[in-house]
């Protein structure tokens, strides 16, 4: 960037009374390392007209750590310039005139150890609607060893998830019931057992089904788990549903996740809406009742979509992975929701290696190391049917839940036809695979070389063959043009 | 009934051809690779007999592929699984498993329920098969 | 299913060029690595490349659908030590790999201990377990005759023998062994064990080194570590060889690589007696006649002379 030299005001002038520009205040330090025990984060700002970039960037480091308008004497009662968060770098974004990235390092003392809460209140506090700023987002962290230690983690994690299941070398297979709303306890239970029966592992609550006069959180439980030990007894293949615990006060989501438990249910869910500290108390509760911990990233999209203004789900990822669930619906890239397929790479790395090197392309900015903390499951849900398992294995992996709400229960001769048809088609794929085949060209002809001996598998390729979601992404990386793919 | 666990349970009985080339897939990883039988396959019964040791550093299906027809020889009338075994970092485990045998009938399970207070219910699934003493369980067949 | 049986399923081929189909393999390649790897060994060399031929008219046989059965390839080597039987072996499990009679190419070198047990029930699983370990490749079981051992009644070698037969027989298309030995020690091993010999296509007998071959062996080892003899040193090491060959436990190319690991060390000894010089390269690199001439060696041979 243009300026290359700390202008930093020291000694007694910097603590007289008065405003001063945020880069004369210590928050812009050009030339500061950032340390091994640093949270670095990355914001998108978009200054408002006329306000120069780098004090923009200072500003942001400043409202996010210790600054305020004017200068306070109090500072001088503190180690200040140890509190300080510095921006330590600013450059433009490519092709985005107006827009500049600013790498800020916090010292770590400014966290709470273990505190999602407390990081993001620090990070995406105030900040996020500071005047002189058009827009900001929080495009990436990098999150110390250090910190990333006093976290719990998913309460599971994948290897240990696939063991408690039994379900090895493949992705695991869900359906969300449908419709969302309206089915009372015994016929929800009906779509369960059907879909569950038919071959999928899971089924899953939707994200709004909690406790409504047309089906009480009880009822709900009950059908779904005598569904879910009919359907493990009918196939001799452990099963599972997802049963939603969110509610409105803590006390009511522990009281509903005990009587899952009680159930014998090996899975309960919960929304993004809940917050994050609700989030972290449910991680710890599943950790401790052996308990797998679903994700639905309710109303994400309110703050992830848009490119310039909010926080990256990249984040999102991040931090539920510190704060311990083991499910996370990270994107399908072929379905009907929101997802760059490079981005979606990202994400999906972010949940499930243990260390993310530096990879603009797919927009992760630092080398993350999760030094051994669990593995988090990501899910892809929305608009996916058997018709794209080669394309779905293929950009998502074996780590992964594959959710058919719709590619289930659509289908034209019924629940356990749907189900059948996605384990058809995912077991033919896993199948050709593993046996070296160039499965992402020749999926169309495995998949209906396998309807040959599976009915449901080929009506289903006939009814949703023409199914694509083909819109422009909102959220693609800068550093390289990616067009939306959906086939 | 069909008991559906493992990978490939949905697909018609793998050819020993399909086998042969799974584990080579298995082998190529450099997993290990392990036979194991039962004839109890309670969804609950995580340890099923191991047919020897899981099987190290082998460069080609062929071996295993003996392995198992020496197992089959021997409990053709069970359940027989190849699992891979993955000993990197952060795995540790199991990376894929799946059935290459059955009994000729699979009697399947049933479902016990015992009611407890309120409405709830305490389910036990329980193994037909296991109504048998051990080694017996699929003698007429 | 090994390259060669896929051929067969296919539609069979009726012509086919055969200078192509020489090149795309790369046998060619493996056959030049042979030559120049490895001095002399003429007789080995050409049933190398005959076996090779035969092999790919098999082949090309199968594309035709004119073979329909698997060939048997297990091989002997009869020879003494040190005559580059190991080094053939691998570079004909390149060969089969390469023509498609072996899946992968790689080969498990064994002996007796890796094969038979100490105990009863511990045989049976040692020898399995090397067999699965060569599956695909090549099975190299150096001096074979010591599996046998008529004296004792009870050796478990001869189960070991029963299991080998067994699997050279059943999946000739999953391994092929090649027993190597001593030339009479394996004659008498296959007379009492004519299982083996009937199973064994390839007999290929590695000749010794001549005098002329054993100096130019040193002297391209010497090569390949920076070293060089002078002219007195070369004469000396030329009656190194003449009396050793004469002397018992003679190994060919092993006992001359020894014999210079003991002169490098006499050589060095030699040099760093007299510390107070400067040294040139040529000095370091060069071994004298005086490094060669205190071997045993001499002694024994002038006190037999006498």
């Amino acid at each position: 960037m243009n300026i290359q030299q700390s202008m930093t005001v020291r000694g007694k002038d910097r603590y007289k009374s008065g405003v001063m520009e945020y880069k004369r205040m210590g928050y812009w330090e050009p030339n500061y390392e950032p340390k091994d025990t640093d949270v670095i984060a990355l914001f998108r700002v978009t200054p408002q007209d006329g306000v120069d970039p780098t004090e923009a960037c200072a500003a942001v480091a400043g409202e996010s750590s210790t600054a305020t308008w004017t200068v306070v004497w109090t500072d001088r009662l503190t180690a200040a310039e140890k509190y300080r968060a510095k921006c330590y770098r600013v450059d433009p974004v490519p092709n985005s005139p107006g827009s500049y990235f600013a790498y800020i390092a916090y010292d770590l003392d400014l966290f709470e150890p273990g505190s999602i809460s407390n990081l993001t209140a620090s990070i995406i506090g105030n900040v996020f609607g500071f005047k002189p700023l058009k827009a900001l987002r929080l495009e990436d962290m990098r999150l110390p060893v250090a910190y990333v230690k006093t976290f719990q983690g998913p309460a599971t994690g994948i290897v240990v998830e696939r063991e408690r299941l039994d379900k090895f070398g493949r992705p695991l297979l869900g359906a969300t019931v449908k419709p969302k709303l309206g089915l009372s306890g015994r016929n929800y239970g009906r779509v369960v057992y059907e879909a569950l029966k038919g071959g999928l592992d899971f089924t899953k609550d939707d994200e709004n089904i909690n406790s409504q006069p047309f089906m009480h959180w009880r009822e709900r439980f009950l059908y779904c788990m005598e569904a879910v030990n009919r359907a493990q007894a009918a196939t001799g293949e452990i099963k599972g549903t997802y049963l939603n615990v969110t509610a409105a006060t803590m006390e009511d989501m522990y009281e509903r996740a005990e009587f899952a438990h009680e159930l014998g249910s090996n899975i309960v869910m919960i929304d993004l809406v809940i917050g994050y500290t609700a989030i972290q108390s449910m991680a710890k509760w599943a950790r401790k009742n052996d308990m797998i911990l679903h994700l639905h990233r309710a109303g994400h999209s309110t703050y992830t979509r848009q490119r310039s203004h909010g926080v990256s789900f990249r984040l999102i990822a991040k931090w539920m992975r510190l704060a311990g669930v083991d499910h996370i619906h990270a994107g399908t890239v072929v379905g009907k929701l929101e997802g760059d397929p490079n981005t979606t790479r990202g994400y999906y790395d972010i949940c499930r290696e243990d260390f993310n090197p530096m990879q603009l392309e797919h927009g992760v900015f630092f080398d993350q190391n999760w030094a051994s903390l669990n593995k988090l499951m990501p899910v892809a849900s929305g608009g996916i049917h058997a018709g794209q398992m080669h394309q779905l294995l293929d950009l998502l992996g074996e780590d992964v839940v594959l959710q058919f709400g719709g590619g289930t229960i659509g289908h034209p001769r019924g629940i356990q036809a749907g189900a059948t048809a996605n384990r058809v088609a995912l077991e033919a794929m896993i199948l050709a695979r593993n046996e070296g085949r160039d499965y992402v060209h020749e999926g169309p002809e495995i998949l209906a070389k396998a309807a040959q001996t599976c009915t449901p598998l080929r009506e289903a390729l006939d009814v949703w063959k023409d199914v694509t979601f083909n819109y422009e992404s909102t959220d693609a990386p800068d550093f390289v043009p990616t067009p939306s793919m959906a086939v | 009934m069909r008991v559906t666990q493992g990978c490939f349970s949905f697909l018609p009985d793998l050819t020993d051809e399909q086998i042969a080339a799974q584990v080579q897939y298995c082998l190529d990883k450099g997993w290990a690779v392990n036979i194991e039988f039962t004839d109890d396959p309670h969804p609950r019964n995580t340890y099923w007999d191991m047919w020897g040791l899981p099987m190290f550093d082998l460069r080609d299906a062929a071996g295993i592929m003996k392995e198992l027809a020496d197992c089959r020889r021997v409990y053709g009338d069970r359940y027989i699984r190849i699992s891979g075994f993955d000993s990197g970092h952060g795995w540790e485990s199991v990376r894929i498993s799946f059935i290459v045998n059955r009994p000729r009938e699979e009697p399947g399970f049933r479902l016990d329920r015992s009611e407890a207070a309120g409405r709830n219910l305490r389910y036990a699934t329980h193994s037909y098969a296991a109504d048998r003493p051990e080694g017996e369980r699929y003698a007429d067949q | 299913m090994t390259q060669a049986q896929e051929q067969i399923s296919e539609t069979p081929l009726q012509t086919i060029d055969l200078r192509h189909e020489f090149a795309d393999l790369g046998i060619g390649d493996v056959l030049d690595q042979l030559d120049s790897e490895l001095i002399g060994l003429k007789p080995v060399k050409t049933r190398i490349r005959e076996i090779a031929s035969l092999l790919l008219v098999e082949r090309i046989r199968q594309k035709m659908a004119l073979a329909t059965t698997f060939p048997t390839l297990h091989m002997s080597f009869t020879g003494n030590p040190g005559t580059g039987k190991t080094t053939v072996a691998l570079r004909m499990a390149g060969i089969l790999h390469k023509l498609g009679f072996v899946r992968r190419g790689h080969v498990i070198s064994v002996t007796r201990d890796d094969l038979v047990g100490q105990y009863i029930g511990h045989t049976a699983p040692k020898t399995k377990e090397i067999l699965k370990k060569a599956m695909g490749g090549v099975l190299f079981i150096d001096e074979a005759y010591y599996l046998y051992r008529p004296e004792n009644e009870r050796d478990y070698g001869q189960e070991a023998i029963e299991i080998l037969l067994q699997i050279m027989e059943a999946q000739r298309e999953d391994l092929v062994v090649i027993l190597a030995g001593y030339g009479d020690r394996m004659e008498k091993f296959f007379q009492s064990n004519p299982g083996f010999r009937s199973r064994i296509a390839h007999h290929i007998d590695f000749p010794d080194y001549s005098d002329g071959e054993l100096l130019w062996i040193a002297e391209l080892m010497l090569q390949q570590q920076n070293y060089r003899f002078s002219p007195e040193a070369r004469e000396a090491f030329t009656r190194y060889i003449g009396i050793r060959k004469e002397q018992p436990l003679f190994s060919n190319a092993r006992s001359i690589r020894n014999a210079l690991d003991r002169i490098r060390l006499r050589q060095a000894n030699r040099i760093v007696a007299k510390l107070d010089r400067t040294l040139t390269a040529d000095d370091v690199m060069s071994i004298e006649a005086g490094d060669v001439l205190a071997s045993r060696v001499f002694a024994k041979g002038a006190g037999e002379g006498r």
